[in-house]
């Protein structure tokens, strides 16, 4: 029998492996940064960094952990839309099929769910940190901003995904909703001054949210395409933005007096 | 008790308990960081962080940021497994549920309504809100606390936000989630929810309590001198104030950033003090005019 | 360079290795489950698989048994010996060389018979493409060459078919080789083939899949699972009795009706057609789904969803009860029900009901109708002593101005008018329907109060009325006139009044005492406030109805009936589908499960219970008839079964065709309204299943018999009306009745001359019959008569008829006494009537013997010899 350091050294000199790492790792600098900048998803990180971003305390890893959320709901959610049609006669029914029927079916709805409540809860929390560190002050003012986009996303693509299993509690949560809508001065037809505009509930922003004057077909429709493919491209989209600015703007916050 | 345990059980509910909890964790931990670097401010030493030396990346980072992945995705499955995602009935747009709540991260601007118009609570405010967390960095130029917990250094600020997210969003939040049952009336979590409760508080309009008909003219007059004299009084005060005791910061803030800092501000305060003037004074509304009411 | 903290570091990688294994523990728990947990059915497909085969192998092993018992092995040694025999007798030299032989000679043949095939197909691809050359060019020579193709091919075919023929007979030489002992193999495979099926039928059983099995109805995207657990449930042979492996009872009604491929099994059973993975989940017990599952009887409210019309429909003999229990207490009074918007009033007119009964009588009725007698079928309203008299002052009001109580008890009755009284009470069988302190009252479907205390009740004068002509008090009452005189009503009122009276009974204002005009108000609002006028007239509140709620908050609180149409009570329609969030548990919320049959019940069971404020009496029903009644509510659905199976009622039916629903013309019509013959019998749809069908009675029945029965009516089933209807339903045995005497053919038609009996046989004759019954049988004149009926004696003794009828004083009661039936009916009927005895009366238990026309006729012939002389 080979001992492990030769089996290790066999398997290290295969083409495969060579192939995939390029090189062998010795604990170098060299070898270090180029495991950062050699690798798609490390190279987002600068070569060193300064102690704090190591530390949990300092950042308590929010960020990260909502980018985590993130990928972890599109995951299941792309696999979940192959289980779903946006239709008000197969939604519900397609919802219940998943515990009754699709192999793991529960445990992938569940995650989506809970997975979404907590990238809610964390990209809140990152906010807080982010005041609390003073960490939107120059040069990161930029991109504060964008994150507030992105806040505004989550609860966004969140709201958006509670019409999809269409059923009491998602109705009329987006009921509730997008009957503010109704209410927005000169564009919603409740709200003030829309009757100089001739605004009626078939020309207001509410109309233009659901796709009709009630929630129904188009509103589930719309909603889903929202949910899916709009507000995680502009989410996508302004989240390379954000990161780029991160490492752009140098990185995690340092004191600065 | 038992209601009580019946909402929070509640599967969506659940996520709020976490939140509840998650965020006291951080709250504590974020002023507990501040006020030891508060400390070493007072003794003149460097804070937390300002001698950094660096790290490399690889492995440190990586497999903190690798030990996170894999705890949270333990976290999530445990939850997962433990509760199932609520599905209810299918949707019958004839069948109202009381009381009809939203997304729970929107309770607290549901929970405006009780306050405020419709179209102040879930349009003008909201955007306010996103208005005013995009102009922070702009308003907010104390260059002091850049990168570490800090709370002397920069008190207002952070006063003033915690107010805001704690108070004004998550406490709203779970006010709405936990307090608020059928009718949207007010259920402590050992009152049992009635549906056929009702509850009538003989709200006035401010300018009815001096006898006043709110819908005439001097009605109309005297709300609308109320509404702008908060709002001309607010701007003009404390610029006075500053003026006297503190001119060299009004100097540097400019009044560009004055007027937006003093307008969030008010804003921000006319929902406290509408809360307290519904909830306490029973008062409806200040202000009545064709288009809208304050 | 910054240097890593080493014991840092370490103490991170066995967090992230601690972390990384539960992370793989609770993956795989999360694969388990999803392949356990939440797949309970699984274990109930193995388990039924495991029974299936025990059972399997149990019937294979009986079969081995059989087979070894019957000298199935003996037979099959002794088959295989001969099959040897024969193998060895093919094996023999002679017979292999003579085989060898044939076979080269056959496969020799059969080339050459391939080849000249061959040869054919050539020829005729030749002669096809003559033929396109010749009609394009119309050349001589192309024709000549199709002429020549065309010898060519048949001597080809001529060639070929005497090939054909040397080789059938080769063959037929050949297979006379091997016949015999293909012929032993062939007994010996069919020996085995029983027991091969069954080996065959294990081994299948095992490859059965384990997987969901769902009807989806396609139109409607319905799916239902419950065949998931539910594996047994249409198969031919129970393999347990347990569920859930049990077969459906009683499919032969209601699964061959319905098949379950179109059906599904949730338009019946609801629950969650859709659920897999709880019982509690498939059955719909669980919050958030509403329609919990239906078992037992309680399916049968199922039925309201299609069936239009349930009478006599087989299987639904559970809701039909309950049906009649909706009617017998006038629900739809107050409550709006699809389907009973005509159906008259529950209780009488009280307009005069101040000259009908004494005062202090209706008190204590509106108290407590129960303390008057315990069967009473109005319900209590809870008044109090203050309330009862101003709702008595207000219903006197009407038709006097006193309070006022006439008390018999001291008067002498008249002996002899007594006397006949008492004779006449009992031949007109006042008792089928009345009861006196519990005796009597067989007619169980038609509520008539019990009279025991009624001469405590009424006053004379009234009741002489009433007997007289019940019509004229009450339109629409179930009292029949009964065709008395003068004299008899007289002699039967002093019978009542002195023999029925309540002794405990306070008569407080035997002098008259003047009403107050306060109290008549306060009555007034009362009846509205309760809605009286839901089951009684009264003067005034003809068309009242309560106002909806929206217009009360603007003061008004009571309309004209054409100005709005809402009854008091909550409308019913589709009550057994309310969403739960639309029924108010109240202060029950807590003590009663949260599901909407509970909800019904304890309506029933407590009316008033849920919350303050609510008015709908108490009926004291029983906790059966609680059963039964929210049994029928909760059928009451908005019924999500789509057009195409739904079953319209005869009514229905005829509306669509156009066709007007049936109604009783002329002079009979005016005796129905008066003798009221559908309280009991049905004709053409109309009335009550109590009596027999009088649909074709005309075709049925002779006149002469129709006219002594109706003078005295008497016993035709004597114990038909116990029968046990095959164990379907479960209700309590009805027992012996006869027809009331209505004195009939005594007075005249109204605006006639005719008698009523005329009026009856007229319509009889004239309507009720039916061109599918003969007037007379076929004649047959190879047999003179006697011996056609000495012929039908002896079928009727074979086919052993009289098991069931009774011809004299011999032979079994279920059927009907066959000793007069030669007056009664007319041998038309007889003879279709042993053609198919389901035609006239589908749930007739008579067996289908599938007789000849021959036979039917000998034995119609026979029974008509049967007949009683009249004395």
């Amino acid at each position: 029998m080979k001992s492990l350091p030769e089996i290790t050294d066999k398997v290290k000199k295969n083409l495969i492996w060579k192939s995939i790492f390029r090189r062998d790792y010795r604990n170098t600098v060299r070898d270090k940064a180029q495991a950062v900048f050699g690798n798609v998803f490390l190279h987002l990180h600068p070569v060193q960094v300064r102690e704090s971003a190591v530390k949990l305390r300092f950042t308590w890893g929010m960020g990260g952990i909502t980018f985590f959320a993130f990928i972890l709901l599109v995951i299941t959610g792309v696999v979940l839309m192959f289980y779903y049609h946006p239709s008000i006669d197969q939604a519900y029914t397609d919802i219940k099929d998943l515990e009754f029927q699709v192999p793991f079916g529960v445990i992938l709805r569940n995650l989506h769910r809970w997975g979404a409540h907590f990238m809610v809860i964390v990209v809140m929390i990152h906010m807080f940190r982010v005041f609390m560190t003073g960490s939107y002050k120059a040069p990161r003012q930029f991109n504060w901003g964008i994150g507030v986009f992105l806040l505004v996303l989550t609860f966004l693509l969140s709201f958006t995904g509670y019409l999809t299993p269409w059923d009491q509690l998602g109705f009329w949560a987006i009921t509730v909703g997008t009957n503010m809508g109704a209410a927005t001065p000169l564009l919603g037809y409740q709200g003030p001054f829309s009757e100089y505009l001739h605004i009626t509930p078939y020309n207001d922003i509410r109309f233009a949210l659901l796709g009709g004057a009630q929630v129904g077909g188009n509103a589930l429709l719309r909603s889903y395409i929202w949910h899916c493919v709009a507000i995680p491209l502009i989410s996508i989209i302004l989240m390379f933005v954000h990161f780029w600015r991160v490492r752009k703007d140098g990185g995690i916050s340092k004191p600065q007096k | 008790m038992e209601p009580f345990i019946e909402i929070i059980t509640q599967p969506d509910n659940i996520a709020i308990v976490i939140m509840i909890f998650m965020v006291s964790f951080f709250m504590v931990w974020a002023f507990q960081q501040a006020f030891q670097n508060d400390r070493l401010l007072a003794a003149g030493l460097p804070v937390e962080g300002e001698n950094d030396k660096f790290v490399d990346t690889f492995k440190p980072l990586v497999r903190i940021e690798l030990i996170i992945a894999v705890v949270v995705m333990v976290g999530l499955t445990v939850w997962s497994i433990a509760v199932d995602a609520p599905l209810e009935e299918i949707a019958n747009p004839t069948i109202t549920p009381n009381p009809a709540k939203a997304p729970w991260y929107f309770l607290g601007l549901q929970e405006l309504l009780v306050y405020f118009d419709p179209w102040l609570a879930g349009v003008v405010l909201p955007s306010l809100i996103v208005v005013g967390l995009l102009a922070i960095p702009y308003i907010d130029i104390n260059p002091k606390g850049n990168g570490y917990y800090t709370f002397s250094e920069r008190k207002y600020a952070i006063m003033i936000f915690s107010f805001g997210f704690f108070v004004l969003w998550l406490l709203l939040i779970v006010i709405g989630v936990f307090f608020r049952g059928p009718g949207w009336l007010w259920y402590w979590p050992w009152q049992e929810w009635d549906h056929a409760r009702v509850v009538f508080e003989p709200t006035k309009d401010l300018t009815a309590v001096i006898g006043i008909d709110s819908r005439s003219l001097p009605g109309f007059i005297i709300g609308a001198f109320l509404v702008g004299s908060y709002l001309v009084g607010g701007m003009i005060a404390p610029y006075r104030y500053w003026k006297k005791n503190n001119p060299e910061l009004l100097a540097k803030l400019g009044m560009v950033r004055y007027v937006t800092i003093m307008f969030l501000f008010i804003t921000m305060m006319s929902i406290p003090i509408k809360m307290v003037l519904r909830l306490v004074f029973l008062i409806k509304y200040i202000w009545i005019t064709p288009w809208f009411n304050v | 360079m910054a240097n890593e903290n080493k014991n840092n570091s370490s103490y991170r990688v066995y967090l992230f290795v601690f972390f990384s294994a539960l992370l793989l523990a609770l993956s795989l728990w999360v694969v388990w489950d999803d392949e356990f947990g939440l797949r309970p059915w699984k274990k109930y497909q193995e388990e039924f698989k495991t029974l299936k085969h025990d059972q399997l192998e149990k019937d294979y092993r009986k079969a081995v048994v059989e087979f070894q018992r019957s000298g199935g092995h003996a037979r099959l040694a002794d088959l295989e010996a001969q099959l040897a025999k024969a193998e060895s007798a093919f094996q023999s030299k002679a017979t292999q060389e003579k085989f060898k032989q044939l076979t080269s000679q056959f496969d020799t043949l059969h080339e050459q018979l391939v080849l000249n095939q061959k040869e054919l197909q050539n020829a005729r691809g030749l002669f096809l493409e003559s033929e396109y050359y010749f009609t394009k060019t119309q050349k001589q020579e192309y024709k000549a060459r199709m002429d020549e193709l065309q010898r060519q091919i048949d001597a080809i075919v001529l060639r070929g078919a005497a090939l054909q023929k040397k080789e059938d007979s080769l063959k037929s030489s050949l297979s006379e080789l091997t016949a015999g002992k293909e012929r032993i193999a062939a007994e010996i495979e069919r020996m085995q083939g029983g027991l091969e099926d069954l080996k065959e039928k294990i081994a299948n059983n095992k490859k059965v899949p384990v997987e969901i099995k769902q009807i989806h109805i396609k139109d409607i995207d319905k799916a239902d699972r419950c065949q998931t657990c539910h594996i047994g449930i249409d198969g031919k042979r129970p393999v347990s009795a347990l569920q859930p492996f049990a077969r459906h009872p009683a499919s032969f009604i209601y699964l061959d009706h319905h098949d379950p491929a179109k059906f599904g099994c949730t338009f019946c059973h609801r629950g969650q057609g859709r659920a897999t993975t709880s019982v509690e989940k498939a059955h719909g017990t669980v919050k958030h789904w509403d329609e919990p599952l239906l078992a037992g009887d309680m399916t049968q409210t199922s039925c309201l969803n299609c069936h239009g019309d349930l009478k006599g429909l087989r299987g639904a003999e559970e809701i039909v009860n309950s049906t009649e229990l909706l009617k017998k207490y006038g629900c739809y009074s107050c409550h709006k029900i699809p389907g009973y918007e005509t159906v008259g009033d529950v209780g009488p007119v009280l307009t005069e009901v101040g000259s009908k009964v004494n005062y202090s009588w209706a008190v204590k009725w509106l108290l407590d109708p129960k303390l008057y007698f315990s069967t009473a079928r109005m319900p209590k309203f809870f008044f109090t002593q203050d309330q009862a008299e101003s709702i008595a002052d207000y219903l006197f009001s009407m038709s006097g101005t006193t309070r006022h109580d006439v008390d018999y008890s001291k008067q002498t009755p008249d002996a002899k008018l007594v006397e006949q009284g008492k004779a006449l009470w009992s031949q007109a069988r006042c008792n089928l329907c009345h009861t006196t302190g519990g005796r009597g009252g067989n007619h169980v479907k038609v509520y008539a109060p019990d009279l025991s205390k009624v001469g405590s009740k009424v006053n004379k004068e009234w009741l002489f009325r009433w007997i007289k002509n019940p019509n004229a008090y009450f339109p629409g009452t179930k009292m029949p006139r009964f065709r008395f005189t003068d004299e008899d009503i007289k002699s039967l009122v002093e019978y009542i009044t002195s023999e029925y009276k309540d002794e405990e009974a306070e008569l407080k204002y035997v002098q008259p005492v003047e009403i107050q005009v306060a109290s008549i108000k306060k009555g007034k609002d009362l009846v509205q406030k309760y809605g009286c006028y839901g089951c009684h007239k009264l003067q005034g509140m003809e068309e009242m109805v309560q106002i909806a709620p929206s217009l009360k908050r603007q003061g008004v609180s009571f309309l004209r009936g054409d100005e709005m149409r809402e009854k008091i009570g909550t409308e019913l329609s589709s009550i057994g589908s309310k969403p739960l969030e639309m029924l108010d548990f109240g202060k029950l919320k807590k003590s009663i499960p949260n599901d909407r049959l509970s909800y019904i019940k304890q309506k029933l069971r407590d009316p008033r219970g849920y919350r303050l404020g609510l008015r709908m009496p108490d009926f004291r029903l029983s906790e059966s008839e609680i059963n039964e009644l929210s049994a029928v509510l909760y059928g009451f659905t908005d019924s999500n079964v789509p057009a195409r199976f739904m079953v319209p009622s005869r009514q229905e039916l005829d509306r669509m065709a156009g066709v007007q629903t049936y109604k009783f013309t002329g002079d009979f019509a005016k005796v129905i309204a008066d003798v009221k013959c559908t309280n009991c019998h049905s004709i053409r749809g109309i009335g009550a299943d109590y009596a027999p069908d009088l649909s074709y009675a005309g075709s049925k029945l002779q006149e002469g018999w129709i006219r002594s029965f109706l003078a005295n009516p008497d016993v035709i089933r004597p114990l038909l009306q116990q029968m046990p209807k095959l164990g379907l339903t479960s209700g309590k045995p009805l027992a012996k009745i006869t027809m009331p005497r209505f004195n009939l053919g005594q007075q005249k038609v109204e605006d006639t001359n005719r008698t009523d009996v005329d009026a009856v046989i007229n319509f009889f004759q004239q309507e009720l019959v039916s061109n599918d019954i003969p007037k007379k049988i076929p004649g047959i004149t190879t047999l003179t008569m006697p011996e056609q009926i000495t012929k039908g004696k002896s079928i009727y003794d074979e086919k052993g008829c009289k098991a069931c009828h009774q011809i004299g004083t011999e032979g079994g009661a279920l059927g009907p006494n066959l000793s007069n039936v030669g007056n009664r009916l007319n041998p038309g009927f007889i003879f279709k009537h042993l053609e198919n005895a389901r035609k006239f009366k589908p749930d007739i238990v008579e067996p289908d013997y599938g007789f000849t026309e021959r036979e039917r006729i000998y034995l119609t012939n026979f029974l008509m010899t049967l007949k009683l002389n009249k004395k």
